[in-house]
């Protein structure tokens, strides 16, 4: 079957994937790079503010629960570093709350982890789509 | 001093010690202390088993960790009373220590389930597949190779990684018990307390090690297959579980199935389909359905990708009675079949008579602008089509014919209608992706019932269109979601309203009362789940996520399909009443073979020479008979020390009744009576419980006992003669022995008026949360229907005054807790009312005459009784 055009974005898409737990982020990552996403990730807050000031991405990837700062509180600089960049919230262990608080504060929607893969990548696609649109 | 050595005798200790009366108080209060903890002990187990008994009723989900959990709480609770009864009687009652753990063991038995690994293959090629495979494959990939081998049907190549392998890597380091542990200690027993505890299993077996001949195994078959195929070759992982796919529970779309995965993430993706099993979605639905975690083991088929020029889905019959009995239904689209289950994108919808040649009834066809496909190295992408397929049917009249066919081949093989996901290869091949029985629901209502169905008022639409997917009628307020982070606030018997009828949103549906979404086919997930869930769904009603805002009152009428204003647009009667879904399930049946060694009571008679530990043989056993001992050792304390300053007093009355008032503790006011002597008066009681209890008794003059018929005192004469416990003299007997035990926040009245039995329990101070208040009444000189409708009769006005009320037989317990010192005050007040008031009511209990007078003159004397708790009446 021969696609005419591909619906969603067209040129290469650039992630950043925010999270302190390397396993995960490793698959993620993989799984990504076999769909021609330009990956980058950070273990942890202060890194993921870093990699934001030297470069800009198409959507952010953000863990809700990190070592050394909250996903809320990197969300939250995040938006004022690059306030168009959509922001989405993965959240390990379920707290509604924080998913809430993740939407308030600016987040385009949240996950749980562990998601299924597919989803996350329609929900980016939608996100940086819904930007552009 | 004859009392004391006799008591140090008892417990004892050293003669030579001396107790003086303030260490014997000591002693008494820790016996009093004893006594109430051994109180709170006993309503917390009769709580967990009246809880038990309510779920027994199968309306209500539960799981295993409700069962767990209660167990847990009731044998500690139990354990406690053997304790505390123990501790208050100088260890009397050892021997039920021994029947406590036997119980226990007998309990724990039925609950045990253990894991047991086997020789068995850990991978299947599927050309070894059968239907005789389906303990190692599950029934997804066994019916797949039973339909290549037995029908000569095109299925794709691949092997199914085998529920011996599922086990092993469950075994492995310990997996299983470290989930059990998280599934304990989360004790989610409601849909939203699985969130988090979802995420943290998955993730839990996403970071474990597949053990290394499992992983061997795998890897061994994915080789032979790029063999086989090329190195191109990408897989599809679908959950074949054990259980899944059986009619009645087609788990659809619950687990994961994860589409065109590069070889090398193949135990990735492995993890991913097992982790799938403590998915919300399927979390949910083991809950709503009874299953439990270890009925299920999860099988995964590794199949070749295809490519497909178009798919979907066909159901061999419609799934519910909508005058397509005789047609079959093929949904299709462009490309993959994901938008057809996963109700993404609308689909052409192709209706084809059963009966050969397959005529083509109908021809709906969807704009078909956008499709799913497999992208090259992993993954798949949806990409728009080309603008001239947009509106052209997916598939020609022959293929739908041969489609047909090929669908019917299948149902007559299994002998009952299928639910087919198909594909058609580049090379104009069917291929058949799966089967599986095809949920068909019928009407629960009767030819009559459609007859008498009051049309709906037509200016109530709101909206209208759109296909059933589920139906039945439902009212609630309108939820919508839009996003995910929405779902985390949906409301328990909301409707929702969402744009697409994704999967997912089948973890909401054990809480949403009805579905509608914009988007959507009957062929999908969510629909199949909403008619195995009894919800009605009405899916593709475009514009419903703009005109439905949150809180909006509605009322869903699937089968009209149409969606009303207001909760009550449709009457009541016309709506299908849930059955008791629970019944027959998996987990329904633990929870009954526990209960049956909990909540039966075989001790009912405290006279009985059989009433004594070795006769205990459920829980309810041991605590009536701790709580029963427990009254009776706290008596002991006063009649067979004669302690003085204990010892009971009779109250001064003008009654004939005689009621005799053991102090407990604080019941006198200070300095009021003597310890010597042997009167008190009401005005000396300082124990508000005893004294809301008796404002209640004595409020209004008792007009003697009610007239009796000849034939009610005929069965009274019959009765006596027969049961030798109504004996008057017995009762006279027994008449004297009215005692209160009191003390400033606690009473306890044990009565027995002529033939009837009543006790009275409460405990009423500050602290709201401890109040309770505690009825049980008994007896009756009437015949046993007389005395049971009495029961009920009593029960009815309690009732009104928000007591929980159980009758058996005619016995009645009734109990208010929790509520404040001036509500309980009313409540004691209404109960002592009713001690006195309801004798012999039993007499006249079959005279309906008597009974509205009697029940008219009793609610408006207690009105007056009460200050601030006031009944609910209709």
């Amino acid at each position: 079957m021969q696609p005419q055009e591909t619906k969603y974005p067209q040129r290469t898409l650039k992630v950043l994937i925010v999270d302190d737990e390397v396993a995960y982020v490793d698959v993620l990552r993989r799984r990504m790079q076999k769909r021609n996403v330009i990956v980058e990730t950070a273990n942890s807050g202060s890194e993921a503010i870093r990699k934001l000031r030297e470069s800009s991405f198409d959507i952010a990837i953000i863990d809700l629960k990190m070592e050394d700062m909250s996903g809320i509180e990197v969300l939250k600089i995040f938006k004022k570093m690059d306030p168009d960049m959509p922001v989405i919230m993965i959240t390990g262990h379920g707290s509604e709350e924080a998913a809430q608080n993740g939407i308030t504060c600016g987040a385009y929607d949240y996950l749980m982890k562990p998601c299924d893969f597919e989803t996350l990548m329609e929900k980016i696609n939608k996100a940086v789509l819904n930007k552009r649109g | 001093m004859q009392f004391l050595k006799k008591w140090l005798k008892y417990i004892g200790k050293r003669e030579e010690k001396s107790l003086d009366s303030n260490e014997l108080r000591l002693i008494f209060q820790n016996r009093y202390h004893n006594f109430k903890l051994l109180l709170n002990a006993n309503n917390r187990s009769l709580e967990v088993m009246t809880e038990i008994e309510e779920r027994l009723r199968g309306r209500e989900p539960f799981g295993m960790t409700f069962i767990r959990s209660r167990v847990t709480r009731v044998s500690a609770s139990v354990f406690q009373m053997i304790q505390y009864l123990n501790n208050l009687s100088s260890q009397r009652y050892l021997k039920l220590y021994s029947r406590f753990r036997d119980i226990e063991e007998s309990i724990r038995q039925i609950l045990e389930t253990k894991i047991t690994t086997t020789n068995a293959p850990l991978v299947i090629p599927m050309d070894e597949l059968s239907r005789d495979s389906i303990n190692l494959a599950g029934s997804k990939m066994a019916t797949l190779g039973e339909l290549k081998h037995a029908l000569g049907i095109k299925v794709p190549d691949g092997f199914v990684i085998t529920s011996e392998a599922y086990r092993r890597f469950l075994m492995h380091n310990d997996l299983i018990s470290e989930i059990n542990r998280l599934i304990q200690k989360t004790a989610a027993e409601t849909i939203d307390n699985f969130f988090a505890l979802s995420s943290s299993i998955q993730q839990l077996i996403l970071n474990s090690r597949i053990p290394e001949e499992v992983e061997d195994a795998i890897i061994c078959q994915t080789n032979e297959m790029l063999k086989k195929h090329g190195p191109s070759l990408t897989f599809a992982l679908r959950s074949s579980a054990l259980g899944e796919d059986t009619l009645g529970h087609s788990f659809a779309g619950q687990y994961r199935s994860i589409l065109n995965v590069n070889p090398d993430h193949i135990l990735q993706s492995y993890k991913e389909v097992v982790a799938s099993m403590y998915g919300l979605p399927a979390m949910t639905y083991r809950f709503r359905h009874g299953i439990r975690d270890e009925d299920v083991a999860m099988c995964v088929g590794c199949l070749a990708m295809i490519d497909p020029i178009a798919s979907g889905v066909v159901y061999t019959k419609s799934p519910f009675e909508s005058g397509e009995e005789d047609n079959i239904l093929i949904h299709s689209v462009w490309g993959l079949p994901k938008p057809v289950v996963d109700g993404s994108l609308e689909a052409d919808l192709f209706v084809v008579s059963r009966r050969e040649p397959f005529d083509i009834t109908s021809v709906n066809l969807a704009i078909k602008d956008v499709a799913y496909i497999s992208l090259p190295e992993e993954g798949v992408a949806r990409v728009e089509m080309p603008p001239h397929q947009w509106d052209i049917p997916s598939l020609t009249e022959d293929q739908m014919k041969e489609l047909a066919g090929i669908a019917l081949s299948i149902e007559r093989y299994y002998g009952r209608p299928q639910d087919i996901e198909w594909a058609l290869d580049g090379m104009g091949n069917f291929i058949i992706l799966q089967s599986r029985p095809l949920q068909v629901r019928g009407h629960e209502k009767s030819q009559d019932d459609q007859k008498i169905r009051k049309p709906f008022n037509p200016e109530h639409v709101i909206l209208k269109g759109g296909v059933t997917a589920s139906p039945g009628v439902a009212s609630g307020k309108a939820f919508v979601v839009k996003r995910d982070a929405d779902a985390l606030r949906f409301p328990d018997g909301a409707i929702l309203v969402t744009e697409l009828a994704l999967p997912r949103w089948a973890s909401l549906l054990g809480r949403a009362s009805a579905v509608i979404t914009e988007v959507g086919n009957v062929a999908g997930h969510l629909a199949n789940v909403a008619r195995e869930f009894k919800i009605p769904a009405i899916f593709g009603l475009s514009g419903a996520t703009r005109l439905l805002r949150e809180g909006d009152e509605i009322t869903i009428d699937a089968d009209e399909r149409v969606v009303l204003k207001g909760l009550d647009a449709i009457p009541l009667s016309e709506r299908e009443t849930e059955k008791g879904m629970m019944i027959g399930t998996p987990v329904y049946k633990v929870l009954y073979d526990v209960s049956r060694l909990i909540v039966p009571l075989y001790l009912t008679d405290p006279d009985s020479i059989d009433f004594k530990p070795d006769k205990c043989s459920t829980y309810h056993d041991i605590t009536r008979f701790c709580h029963e001992m427990s009254v009776r050792e706290m008596f002991r304390f006063g009649s067979e020390f004669k302690f003085a300053e204990k010892a009971a007093k009779r109250l001064v009355t003008e009654k004939k009744m005689q009621f005799w008032i053991l102090d407990l503790n604080d019941g006198f006011h200070q300095g009021a009576v003597s310890p010597d002597a042997q009167y008190v008066r009401i005005e000396d009681i300082a124990s508000i419980p005893m004294i809301a209890l008796w404002e209640g008794m004595m409020s209004v003059p008792w007009g003697g006992p009610p007239p009796i018929k000849a034939k009610g005192f005929l069965s009274v004469l019959a009765e006596s003669t027969i049961n030798p416990s109504l004996d008057p003299a017995v009762a006279n007997n027994m008449a004297i022995k009215n005692y209160f035990m009191i003390s400033k926040n606690f009473c306890s009245l044990q009565s027995r008026f002529g033939y009837h039995f009543s006790e009275v329990e409460a405990l009423v101070s500050e602290r709201t949360r401890e109040n309770y208040a505690s009825f049980h009444f008994k007896g009756g000189a009437a015949n046993l229907d007389r005395r049971v409708l009495r029961a009920k009769f009593i029960a009815s006005l309690l009732d009104l005054w928000r007591f929980r009320c159980t009758v058996n037989g005619d016995a009645l317990s009734a109990r208010i807790e929790g509520r404040d010192i001036e509500e309980m005050k009313d409540a004691l007040r209404v109960l002592g009312y009713l001690i006195i008031h309801t004798r012999q009511l039993d007499m006249v209990m079959t005279d309906p005459q008597s009974v509205t007078f009697y029940r008219e003159k009793m609610l408006a004397d207690l009105q007056k009784l009460c200050n601030v708790l006031m009944p609910v009446l209709d």
